[in-house]
């Protein structure tokens, strides 16, 4: 084993180990938050996974992350005491009663129009397993339309970026269903097994590492596959790797799809971390968040990006809590993007691999040091 | 007589209204090396973008040996049994020299049947064999987009030959090239011969004397001539469509 290697699996234990071990020096409110970060940080993965590996810049994630959301939060909503508390015996969500037209019956099948659209979600399985399977779906089908159509480069970002909006405008339009732009508040508590997970305990903290390590893990264990060389030989140059014998369409997707996968679920831990889902996660200006946080952490680079996001966040929370600072906190953060852009082009993750290659191969005296290899531009 | 591994028949493209390869029939038998000679703009290049799917062809058929590929996607005809060496040589920049072999290398090209781990010792001898071959040993490790362009070349020769097509389609592989690379790479593809059929596209007399048996001349877009070295020399309409009052110098 190289020793480039040995530092990398290094670098993901230590991770893994340290976030972990965060729960000893926090408090629950503390916790709460670094949950969050720990959930954009499989945001992070998601978009390196497409974008650093694929060359697929996907300017829609929130597209995955939102429908994920929506659908545990459709269940946690039922289960939540205002629900029940509505003058009915089954549940019904507050929002469907205050703008019940007058002698509606108060059931979910026909409150409204579109409540009956809310019957499966009374069990909290339906949600979480929707949460997964309708972002996969989705992205399944979108990207057998756009790959086997051979689109490619910004014209992908451009379709993503139509779609994340034009979803987000039918949500809000769907105001009986889905509350608008309110979207679902007061929600109830995931429960798994017996086990509550309230968005300000352990159990949810270690609940969102756990899930963030697994992504990890089994995201870099992909990539590390002959699909994932493939995948990577794809984005170099399609063309010869269509003259291989490779589906091109097929790898991209599978990719995409993977990476709606994780956004998905990304999307449910928030859900069940921050306890609401609101037509924001799929405003543009979140998925090209995203796309910032893996740029800054190093979009090759699967740990990289996702320690990327989770670094972002917490500077942004320091900076703009901090009072001489509120008014600056959004200028800081756009400098240190573009000092990242303009001085580590491969992020983070780029610079700790040269970091490592330096000490490892310190130039022998008279020897030129050995050329560092350029990411090619993707767009 | 052995059997026939490639057979053009009456293929031809219509690009609205000008036809670029027009009724053109050409069979390459099993094992055979077989050179398409022709000015710019005879046809060449296009010939090969309709053999390996680059193009849709608008008449005519292809057949690899008893299979008939006309106008497939690209990839099936690559599991046909056709590869195809570019003009501009065309690799994975961003990987090592070892992993584009090892590409090259995957046979099954499914994603579920890829989702594994490394590779066995016959594969990994086998692409240890095509490094000694191509002389990229040392440079195994190296990001291809740092290799010269002879070495691009022979990269991309090292891949075909780990992918190990029925037929092989080479776009002018010495463009470019020092004489020395000239040289080695006629070798390269020597030591193809034979247990390939080869289809080359080339300018370089010289190296088409060292490679060739036979030639067949493209002239705007159809076929002039077929035969040896020898004939097409002799050959008047060639000496006048394309090699001049000189021969071939």
């Amino acid at each position: 084993m190289s020793i480039e290697r040995k530092f990398q699996i290094a670098a993901y234990v230590i991770f893994i180990s340290l976030i972990f071990a965060a729960p000893v020096i926090g408090d629950e409110f503390w916790l709460n938050r670094i949950s969050k970060y720990l959930v954009y940080g499989m945001l992070g993965v998601a978009i390196a996974l497409t974008w650093g590996y694929a060359g697929i810049l996907n300017l829609g994630q929130g597209l995955f992350f939102g429908v994920g959301a929506y659908m545990l939060a459709m269940s946690l909503k039922l289960s939540s005491l205002t629900s029940l508390q509505q003058g009915s015996d089954k549940p019904v969500p507050d929002f469907m009663l205050w703008n019940a037209e007058p002698g509606a019956p108060t059931e979910l099948c026909c409150i409204n129009k579109g409540s009956f659209l809310w019957l499966p979600f009374q069990s909290q399985s339906v949600g979480l397993v929707l949460g997964l399977v309708l972002p996969v779906v989705i992205a399944g089908a979108l990207g057998m339309l756009v790959f086997r159509k051979r689109i490619s480069g910004v014209f992908v970002s451009i379709i993503t970026l139509a779609l994340v909006l034009l979803v987000r405008l039918v949500m809000v339009d769907a105001q009986p269903v889905t509350n608008g732009f309110n979207g679902l508040t007061d929600l109830g508590w995931l429960t798994i097994g017996g086990i509550e997970f309230d968005p300000y305990s352990r159990a949810t903290y270690y609940l969102c590492a756990a899930c963030l390590s697994l992504t990890l893990i089994g995201a870099r264990l992909i990539v590390e596959t002959r699909a994932g060389m493939i995948l990577q030989a794809i984005r170099d140059d399609h063309v010869r790797a269509r003259y291989l014998g490779f589906d091109v369409s097929l790898y991209q997707v599978f990719f995409f799809v993977i990476s709606a996968g994780i956004a998905g679920v990304a999307g449910m831990l928030y859900v069940v971390v921050a306890e609401f889902a609101s037509p924001t996660f799929m405003d543009l200006s979140f998925s090209v968040t995203m796309v910032v946080w893996a740029a800054v952490g190093g979009r090759s680079s699967l740990l990289g990006a996702c320690i990327g996001a989770i670094l972002i966040n917490i500077i942004e929370a320091e900076v703009s809590e901090t009072e001489a600072l509120v008014e600056a906190w959004k200028a800081i953060i756009g400098l240190i993007f573009v000092l990242v852009v303009l001085f580590m082009p491969r992020g983070l993750g780029g610079a700790a691999h040269d970091v490592v290659r330096w000490f490892v191969r310190k130039p022998k005296p008279g020897q030129p040091f050995p050329a560092l290899p350029q990411q090619s531009e993707v767009l | 007589m052995s059997a026939i591994a490639l057979t053009i028949d009456g293929l031809g493209v219509n690009f609205g209204g000008f036809r670029a390869v027009n009724n053109v029939s050409v069979t390459v038998f099993d094992g055979e090396l077989r050179v398409l000679l022709g000015a710019n703009g005879a046809g060449k290049t296009t010939l090969m973008d309709l053999v390996s799917g680059k193009t849709r062809s608008t008449q005519g058929k292809v057949f690899v040996y008893d299979t008939d590929i006309t106008n497939w996607p690209e990839h099936r005809i690559a599991r046909a049994g056709i590869g195809r060496k570019f003009q501009i040589p065309s690799i994975f920049r961003d990987l090592t020299v070892r992993q584009n072999l090892e590409v090259a290398n995957c046979r099954n090209p499914s994603v579920l049947a890829n989702l594994r781990f490394g590779f066995s010792r016959a594969e990994a001898d086998r692409v240890d064999d095509v490094l000694t071959l191509t002389g990229l040993e040392a440079e195994q490790e190296m990001t291809a987009a740092y290799l010269s362009h002879g070495q691009t070349q022979w990269l991309e020769l090292g891949m075909l030959i780990v992918q190990d097509p029925k037929v092989v389609l080479l776009d002018e592989p010495t463009a470019g090239m020092t004489q020395a690379e000239t040289r080695k790479t006629a070798e390269i593809i020597n030591n193809l011969k034979g247990r390939h059929t080869i289809l080359v596209v080339e300018h370089d007399m010289g190296f088409v004397r060292e490679i060739a048996e036979h030639i067949t001349v493209l002239h705007l877009g159809e076929v002039l001539a077929e035969g040896s070295v020898e004939d097409i020399e002799r050959n008047p309409k060639v000496r006048e469509a394309y090699l001049g009052s000189k021969g071939i110098s």
